[in-house]
């Protein structure tokens, strides 16, 4: 079993990592619900009781949107995961410090295991919207399917958003108090509650900068309306996704080597 | 077999408060926001296979940093090291325990993230219920309801569960009782005897003399002395000015 003469830097992340990532992922998939009564239940009831709220507030506000309820709750899956999944992967290197000082661990397995667990739980509320979807009488189609590759290139855009955060939170501990504060901004300034079109054309220039935009529109493009996403929409995803990557990856690449002394 | 051959090691260390970010954002960037510090320095050092070393020093003097660096935690900014062979590291026990997860869960995550995989499952099983002293009942019960004794034992069980090449022990002994400290230090002859090669860390000379072939002496990020436990211990006491 000796290992042959390495350089000691174990620290970089390999598939053989992936066994951790993946109990790391499952931890946070425990944690988020533990020591609560109806535990796992949440993730699908979570969305719907957001739903309830939104009904109660806007569904009389947007008359000119059909099934309200249908276009709320794409947004609100949508966007739970954005908020949530950064946050909890720009908090993966601090919280996990303790071990990241003395263990030989790729700092990169605890980002990737909320990554993880974020995809999971937005899987799971897929489950009770579908429930909607049906009960507004919506047929499943062939089209559906396209939302993996949309909810791929959202991954991949949320991983490199988040990671550069991660990266710069272990040297700037604001950076995750700001990002909080920043979140409800982020929520109103998206067309999620409300349709794009209700924006007036003069900003709407705004929206289209918005990279969370191009995603839910997207995802309700597929969803929603069961259609498909023209392919300049496919270029833009794509485009948002490498770019947030190589952000991501380069500030990472950047600002590890000081990761240790910062924690 | 650990060869250290002039190892040196930098820490970017942030300049705290708000004016070192504004004079960065005013330089443009010219301005350095972080600031290399060299924690280790000149640091060449040969530990053979199955040795029990000791390194002794005072707080700061770069002992942890040069136990990351064994532990592949950190990479030498300048120099070579080469470390042969499974490490385990001990840096601090119960490292990684999930206060909400049971031992048992613990035991796979913490095996997990210590960089072994999961073929050793059943052996890990039966090595940690035996050395923990731990019923099934409290390994199936959540970390968090346990004392902290129950919580080293489990740590220390987890860290030594496979026969490691080298084992790495940072000052981890200081808690738990008599007895749990007599039985890690019985496990850790045991290690010893199979040939595994021990690096131990400590203020205690008293715990060095019991257990090393051989020891360091550090201060100020390098290695001042090199030799006999009693030759290191002397030289020790000479720094801290107590005379032996």
């Amino acid at each position: 079993m000796t290992r042959s003469a390495l350089p000691i830097a174990s620290t970089r992340l390999t598939k053989a990592n992936w066994p951790v990532v993946r109990a790391v992922a499952w931890r946070n998939v425990r944690l988020r619900y533990k020591s609560s009564l109806l535990g796992f239940v949440w993730t699908l009831l979570n969305p719907l009781l957001f739903l309830l709220i939104f009904l109660l507030i806007f569904s009389e506000a947007f008359p000119q949107v059909p099934n309200y309820p249908v276009f709320a709750l794409s947004g609100l899956i949508f966007w739970s995961f954005f908020a949530t999944t950064s946050a909890h992967i720009m908090g993966a290197l601090v919280e996990n410090s303790a071990v990241l000082r003395s263990l030989a661990v790729p700092p990169m397995v605890f980002p990737l295991g909320q990554l993880l667990a974020g995809l999971f739980n937005l899987c799971m509320s897929f489950i009770p919207f579908a429930l909607i979807l049906h009960l507004f009488g919506r047929e499943p189609h062939i089209t559906d399917l396209l939302v993996i590759p949309v909810v791929l290139c959202y991954a991949a855009f949320v991983m490199g958003i988040s990671v550069a955060l991660a990266a710069l939170n272990v040297y700037f501990r604001d950076i995750g108090i700001l990002w909080n504060a920043l979140l409800p901004a982020f929520f109103y300034v998206t067309p999620i509650a409300y349709p794009a079109d209700l924006i007036p054309d003069r900003l709407r220039w705004i929206v289209e900068l918005n990279p969370l935009y191009h995603f839910i529109a997207a995802f309700r493009t597929v969803l929603v309306e069961g259609m498909m996403p023209r392919s300049e929409a496919w270029l833009v995803l794509l485009g948002l996704a490498v770019l947030a990557s190589l952000l991501g990856s380069w500030l990472y690449r950047m600002l590890r080597p000081g990761f240790i002394a910062n924690y | 077999m650990i060869e250290l051959k002039g190892v040196a090691v930098d820490y970017f260390v942030q300049r705290h408060g708000f004016r070192s970010i504004k004079s960065y954002i005013t330089s443009f960037g010219s301005k350095r926001l972080l600031e290399r510090k060299r924690i280790l320095h000149d640091i060449d050092l040969s530990i053979g296979r199955g040795e029990c070393f000791g390194i002794i020093g005072r707080n700061g003097s770069g002992k942890s940093t040069l136990l990351r660096l064994l532990a592949g935690i950190l990479e030498p900014t300048e120099g070579t090291a080469d470390i042969r062979g499974r490490v385990a590291p001990m840096l601090a026990l119960g490292v990684g325990l999930e206060p909400e997860l049971s031992g048992w869960e613990n035991v796979h995550l913490c095996r997990l993230l210590m960089g072994h995989d999961a073929s050793s499952q059943p052996r890990v099983k039966a090595y940690v219920r035996s050395f923990s002293g731990l019923s099934d009942e409290e390994l199936a019960m959540q970390v968090k309801r346990y004392s902290t004794g129950m919580m080293a034992r489990l740590g220390f069980a987890i860290a030594t569960a496979t026969d490691p090449e080298v084992l790495l022990i940072d000052e981890v002994l200081a808690v738990g009782d008599v007895a749990f400290q007599q039985k890690c230090y019985e496990r850790i002859g045991e290690l010893k005897r199979n040939g595994c090669t021990i690096i131990f860390v400590t203020h205690f000379l008293s715990e060095i003399q019991r257990i090393c072939d051989r020891a360091a002496c550090m201060e100020l990020g390098t290695i001042v002395k090199v030799g006999s436990t009693h030759e290191v211990g002397l030289y020790y006491h000479g720094i801290l000015g107590i005379s032996a």
